[in-house]
């Protein structure tokens, strides 16, 4: 759980308006720009390329960095192995000190500030530059870079013409062609004297012992090219097996990281080139490459975090992260930021400081989704977060409402008891949050839940099912929220179902899936309740387990074999769920779909879609066809409609102050559609959006996809009847 | 192999949309010679008086130094570490020309030659039309079959530029603020 100090920055990071405008307007622009300048490219085929040749490099690491070392040697280079940070300071600062270098300027690296280099030779009485203009901006001011790839992006002009006014002692206006030329002719007096270079590197290619540099400015090459000794301060993880093999890192590092095509500038360095020397001559300068572990092994040897290595540092999962957006880099507290950052914090600089920022992950997948080398970053949190709550414990109030969610009986017979004690609480509004959750004491401030009077699984019983022509069976499992809050998504589900010609069955044995305690890493309870699930919905005895709730679907599908695998007594029955599990849109469409039909009556809807359906499951067409195929209804796009509700399960519980911006832009998009209705296929987006339109005391309801087709399609049927 | 976009249609066509989308300028003259011809009067529009020149292939089979001095030009071809960071302009030959991304792969073992095209101002990039080729990937395949990689190769595509600041896109950073493609389609080839 995030402590008090971490809540306080992130409060000032919300209070900061500059940042949230800066970052808000790059959110924006960056989407759009990285698909366009991925025109006629197909990406999904280039991160797979990404993805092999990194994890091949990964698990040749050894044969990666000797090849790497003895083709740079042969090439005139001088290669050291660091197996610390403290190692790489040292090396790097005895070779200064043996140069007698006096100034030194650096092209970035994020590397070098991992393991604070410039303190490290400052104290040895060097002067160190940063010439990348972000980063040099920093230097003067004394700031940590708030993005991977625009390390500046927190600043205005004005605060930046003020970081110039007092180093150079006049004034700046803040006028940003004026400062760049500042500070291009500041930092060109800077390399013309500088004696020794450093710089970090996007791809070292094992290969060939080049060096590959991706930049804008044009500071790699100055440091590459002016000063006598050069020094390349590169992580292991940029090895790359084969020359060839960069190009689809540069097909994909500038297009994701600043949606452009190819940055201005590609710097390969293999083996040292002439430079010119004080006295005028000009001869080979000195390269010298450190290799560096700090932590890095110990991160691919895990398991988990293996995929790490297939990072190229492009930071577009910060780009698309909803959290990030709002709070900006400076609240991870490292130089490393936003998702992946804090995975790399873990491991490269101390664990401890990754406890707080992980809490930031909404679990949403729009970082995985766009990720170059395929990295699923919000389970690599989920791993961190789990790992933490393992060693730590979780605080008491979330253990105690974890532990009862986990006991069917006790979990149920106090949702029933809430249905009734609730009604002076809710004053009978149905905008709840997050249900298991109610108990844990921190809902303070918010509405508890309003429990339906009925569960589910009592209606359940009186529903008939009068199918001519029985196909076969599927049991439905229904999650907390569609059985003791909005039991008529599962009228819903049924009906369709019947419609296909499929007996629907309710396991009576079935209770929460078990996510809460997943994504508070809680691995014993979310444990018992997959081998409760499993055990209940015996899957092996029905065609499919189908599910109104994709974050449900997920669990059965994803989570169990995950949770169970290795454990001969369930494995194989997780699996056999996996198998039969879908979520109900998706399950409608593999049967064929809805014939047309529907009541005709006007309608204007809009979709929203559930993080967890169309990222965890690719299901984004099939809602949008049943829906369009329902006659009256008019469907009509809102825009970013896969973005993150700010539900989140627990998340709106832990961070209101986040979930609630994240929200209301959702709400605003919904708005802008004039849509009568929005169509979900998730009840915690529901419960989410709704709250949201009440608040915004918007017309516009929100029901579930089944719900409207039970509206449309069988009400129409039952006026008839009647 | 996979992914390398469509290939253009017309090379040099395709070369040029690319890198005038990066605020790169870029032309075309048809015989070594017609290289001065070309700059002389955009230097003078430019009043650019003073020439930093790395001598290559193209520029020595198109007289270039003698012909802009002939013009009034002040150019430099030695003492460059001096001259470079002065001059007004730095003019280079690179190599290959990747026409998906409008880049041009300079091999920068020549120290001078790396200066002027980093140091001034402006850099105008000499290179051959026919040496123009589809894809990063093919280029990357044509540095790797040289003898031996270059210590030093540089993929430049238009002017240096920067977002640091506010995001707000500004041309000029480190490097040349201006960077002019000038492909000469005559072939020219020294030593061979
Ligand atoms: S995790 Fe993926 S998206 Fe994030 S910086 Fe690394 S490569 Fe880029």
């Amino acid at each position: 759980m995030a402590d008090q100090e971490f809540k306080g920055k992130i409060e000032q990071a919300l209070d900061n308006s500059t940042l949230r405008g800066a970052l808000g307007r790059f959110g924006e622009f960056y989407e759009k720009a990285r698909e366009q300048v991925y025109e006629g490219y197909d990406f999904q085929a280039l991160r797979d390329q990404v993805a092999e040749v990194k994890s091949y490099a990964a698990s040749h690491l050894d044969e990666m960095l000797d090849q790497f070392e003895r083709a740079a040697t042969a090439r005139g280079a001088k290669v050291f192995r660091a197996e610390t940070g403290e190692d790489a300071n040292r090396y790097i600062s005895e070779l200064a000190l043996k140069h007698k270098v006096k100034s030194i300027v650096k092209s970035k690296s994020m590397a070098s500030e991992e393991i604070h280099l410039n303190d490290a030779l400052a104290a040895k009485g060097m002067d160190v530059q940063e010439t990348d203009l972000g980063e040099w901006i920093l230097q003067l001011c004394h700031q940590t870079p708030s993005h991977m790839v625009m390390p500046a992006l927190h600043m205005t002009k004005e605060q930046v013409a003020d970081v110039f006014t007092d180093h150079l002692g006049r004034i700046n206006d803040p006028d940003i062609a004026s400062l760049v030329k500042t500070a291009r002719s500041e930092l060109r007096s800077k390399f013309l004297e500088a004696d020794m270079g450093i710089s970090g590197a996007n791809m070292a290619i094992a290969e060939t012992g080049t060096l590959m540099v991706v930049t804008n400015e044009g500071n790699a090459r100055l440091t590459a090219t002016l000063p006598r000794i050069h020094v390349f301060l590169v992580g292991v993880e940029k090895m790359v097996p084969k020359f060839e093999d960069a190009g689809c890192i540069l097909q994909t590092l500038p297009r994701n990281a600043t949606a452009q095509a190819i940055t201005s500038y590609v710097t390969m360095v293999t083996g040292p080139t002439p430079v010119y020397m004080p006295d005028g001559s000009v001869r080979d300068k000195e390269l010298h490459i450190v290799l560096m572990d700090n932590g890095r092994r110990k991160m691919y040897a895990d398991d988990k975090f293996k995929k790490t290595f297939q990072c190229i540092r492009c930071a577009s999962c910060l780009n698309v992260c909803p959290a990030y957006q709002l709070v900006g880099g400076h609240v991870y507290g490292h130089i490393y930021t936003g998702g992946i950052g804090t995975i790399l914090t873990a491991f490269l600089n101390e664990e401890k400081f990754a406890e707080n920022p992980q809490n930031l992950c909404l679990q949403c997948g729009k970082c995985a989704e766009i990720c170059p080398g395929r990295l699923d970053i919000p389970e690599m949190i989920l791993e961190l977060r789990t790992r933490f709550a393992q060693k730590k414990g979780l605080p008491f109030t979330q253990k105690f409402a974890l532990d009862i969610v986990a006991n069917r009986r006790l979990f149920h017979s106090l949702l029933r008891v809430a249905s009734l004690a609730q009604k002076p609480l809710t004053k009978g509004q149905p905008v709840i949050r997050h249900l298991p959750m109610f108990l844990s004491g921190l809902t303070e401030k918010r509405s508890l839940p309003a429990i339906a009077p009925v569960p589910f699984r009592d209606i359940f019983k009186s529903i008939p099912q009068n199918i001519k022509d029985v196909k076969g069976t599927a049991a439905f499992y229904a999650g907390c929220l569609v059985d003791f809050v909005y039991p008529k998504i599962g009228e819903g589900v049924i009906a369709a179902l019947n419609d296909k010609g499929y007996k629907v069955v309710f396991p009576e044995g079935q209770s929460c899936c078990g996510a809460p305690a997943v994504y508070m890493g809680d691995k014993p309870n979310a444990k018992k309740s997959a081998m409760l699930n499993i055990e209940a919905l015996k899957a092996e005895g029905v065609d499919y387990v189908v599910s109104a709730c994709p974050t449900c679907t997920h669990a059965l599908k994803d989570s169990y074999p995950a949770l169970l695998s290795g454990d001969p007594a369930w494995e194989e029955r997780a699996a056999v769920l996996s198998r039969k599990a879908l979520d109900f849109s998706k399950l409608l469409a593999d049967l064929g779909g809805l014939p047309e039909g529907g009541d005709g009556l006007p309608l204007k809807v809009t979709y929203h879609d559930s993080c967890h359906l169309k990222r965890k499951m690719g299901v984004y067409r099939e809602p949008r066809a049943h829906l369009s195929r329902t006659a009256g209804i008019e469907l009509v796009e809102m825009y970013e409609s896969d973005h993150c509700c700010g539900f989140a399960g627990s998340y709106s519980i832990k961070f209101p102050e986040i979930s609630a911006p994240i929200l209301e832009k959702k709400i605003k998009n919904i708005e802008a559609t004039g849509a009568d209705v929005v169509a979900v296929d998730c009840p915690g987006c529901l419960m989410q959006i709704s709250g949201g339109l009440d608040q915004a005391r918007s017309p516009i309801k929100v029901k579930h996809t089944a719900e409207i087709l039970l509206e449309k399609r069988h009400r129409q049927k039952n006026q008839k009847l009647s | 192999m996979l992914n390398q976009g469509e290939r253009p249609k017309n090379l040099y066509e395709g070369f040029r949309e690319k890198l005038t989308a990066m605020a790169g300028e870029c032309s075309r003259v048809r015989r070594a010679e017609d290289i001065a011809a070309f700059l002389i009067p955009f230097f003078r529009e430019n009043k650019i008086r003073t020439v930093g020149l790395a001598e290559s292939p193209l520029t020595r089979a198109g007289g270039l130094r003698e012909r802009l001095q002939g013009a009034g030009i002040k150019v430099t071809t030695d003492n460059i570490r001096q001259a470079a960071p002065g001059v007004e302009a730095g003019i280079t030959q690179l190599k290959w020309g990747i026409a998906e991304l409008g880049t041009l792969v300079q091999i920068g073992t020549n120290v001078d030659q790396r200066l002027l095209s980093m140091l001034p101002p402006l850099h105008v990039a000499l290179a051959q039309t026919s040496e123009l080729v589809p894809t990063v990937a093919e280029a990357l395949r044509l540095i790797h079959s040289l003898p031996e990689i270059p210590g030093f190769v540089g993929f430049i595509t238009g002017p240096s530029r920067t977002a640091d600041i506010e995001r707000v896109l500004t041309i000029g950073v480190h490097g040349p603020g201006r960077f002019l493609a000038l492909l000469v389609d005559e072939d020219v080839r020294e030593g061979e």
